[in-house]
């Protein structure tokens, strides 16, 4: 080679060196896959020790995760598959029936209070018409969430906005299109919360929809 | 007092997949289409977890750097090219440790002042580091130019560009600011770990293939293979920044 030195037989490692480091390489290997990386990303944790490091809590989330989203999936593809079916009536019964009700936007409040468990998820949201408003104030009593406040319907879904760890937030809630729009909240603490939401505007019904 | 962090407002994302189903029929019925489920986009994976969490986590920020740099085959191309042609123990350790000072000094200054590189761009010029180091390997700038470009200060130059790729990542994540700084440095200690297990993966397969009398002969192919996978990083990168 042009741009490098040969070296002699004696610079290399020898043949027994090698095989130790390959022996001290794959054994280090399994030590990492057990206690670091099978707690991380599968929540599999047979030593404890990923428990410990907080490594098992990250694995425990992102398995959350997967799963939530693999229901989002599948309800997604339940929805187109029922559609032309059985189901059809019911929508279209459904609709003469509820419409003129969720036409409506008069004026009503409500109080919703619901606890969460660690690391467990809610969803409330309030069935509106594109433009209608909605005053909400929320608070968490015991510790603080996780929140995404956002909309979905017609086949459009907007988040209006997101926050980490916060104890509570109120303003104003504009629906961007018909459809349904509110809050998810996640309790990501190691205790129970109590959350207290309070909404007054034009929406047709409030509901908790997880 | 409660940290507090918020994001994202107004951000319009409008779902493809649900506008493709819920056509037609839906649309007639449109006060209906309840298609409920979990509608807030959930972010799986590193980025989920990461966006689902705050305030100071050392070890798994530690586990993320040394991941990331792990599974980066961008970063583990390179420093394959580096250590190359370097036998003694003494000469690793100088360019890994000029390596690992421009990517750490990017890194960090990139994700505190928040300068995002289009990852696509920073991501191309990483692949072309894989490239000049494998011509590098390969003499081309002596035969070329008839100089030696000074490989320790392209090495600390790369390395900030490198570190420019991992800043542009992190704020992808979108980390709490609560704890930001303790979870960058745990995630930066993280990322020279991760750099040391590969390194050590890698010089021991180097070694074995070192002792063959054959490696010589196969050194030039290596390099050009090296500058191959350097030009379809690159390609692959560009494209995208095209396409997206």
């Amino acid at each position: 080679m042009y741009n490098s030195d040969i070296p002699s037989r004696a610079e290399l490692p020898t043949s027994r060196q090698l095989l130790r480091s390959t022996l001290i390489a794959i054994v280090a290997a399994l030590a990492i896959l057990i206690t670091i990386v099978l707690p991380a990303e599968y929540n599999i944790d047979p030593t404890g020790v990923g428990r410990v490091l907080g490594l098992a809590q990250m694995g425990e989330i992102k398995v959350q995760l997967a799963e939530e989203a693999e229901r989002d999936r599948q309800m997604d593809q339940n929805s187109t598959v029922l559609a032309p079916g059985s189901s059809l009536f019911g929508r279209v019964f459904a609709a003469l029936v509820v419409s003129p009700a969720s036409a409506q936007t008069a004026s009503r409040q409500d109080v919703t209070t619901l606890t969460l468990t660690p690391g467990q998820g809610a969803e409330i949201k309030l069935v509106m018409k594109a433009g209608a408003k909605a005053d909400y104030s929320w608070t968490v009593a015991g510790g603080v969430v996780n929140f995404d406040t956002h909309g979905d319907g017609g086949g459009k879904s907007i988040s209006y906005e997101k926050g980490r760890a916060v104890p509570g937030d109120d303003g104003v809630l504009e629906a961007a299109f018909d459809g349904n729009h509110g809050w998810f909240w996640r309790n990501r603490g190691s205790a129970d919360v109590t959350l207290t939401l309070k909404t007054s505007g034009a929406y047709a019904e409030i509901k908790r929809t997880d | 007092m409660h940290p507090t962090s918020r994001e994202g407002r107004f951000g319009v994302r409008a779902s493809l997949t649900r506008l493709v189903h819920s056509q037609g029929l839906a649309l007639l019925l449109l006060p209906l289409t309840v298609a409920t489920a979990f509608a807030h986009a959930v972010a799986e994976g590193d980025k989920g977890y990461i966006q689902e969490i705050t305030g100071v986590h050392l070890l798994p920020f530690v586990y993320l750097g040394a991941k990331h740099m792990v599974t980066g085959y961008d970063h583990i191309l390179f420093l394959l090219g580096v250590i190359f042609f370097l036998y003694k123990l003494k000469h690793i350790a100088i360019y890994v440790s000029l390596f690992a000072i421009g990517h750490s000094t990017t890194m960090l200054l990139g994700v505190y002042f928040n300068i995002g590189i289009n990852s696509y761009i920073i991501d191309a010029i990483i692949g072309f580091s894989v490239v000049y180091k494998a011509l590098d390997n390969l003499g081309a700038f002596q035969r070329w130019f008839g100089v030696q470009p000074d490989s320790k200060a392209a090495t600390l130059i790369f390395g900030f560009l490198h570190g420019f790729g991992l800043s542009t990542k992190i704020i992808e994540y979108d980390i709490s600011p609560d704890g930001l700084l303790p979870n960058l440095l745990a995630f930066n200690v993280g990322v020279e770990i991760g750099q040391l297990l590969a390194l050590a993966a890698i010089l021991i397969v180097m070694s074995y293939w070192r002792r063959t009398d054959s490696f010589f002969r196969h050194a030039y192919t290596a390099n050009v293979v090296m500058m191959t996978a350097g030009f379809v990083l690159i390609g692959y990168q560009i494209t995208g920044w095209f396409v997206a």
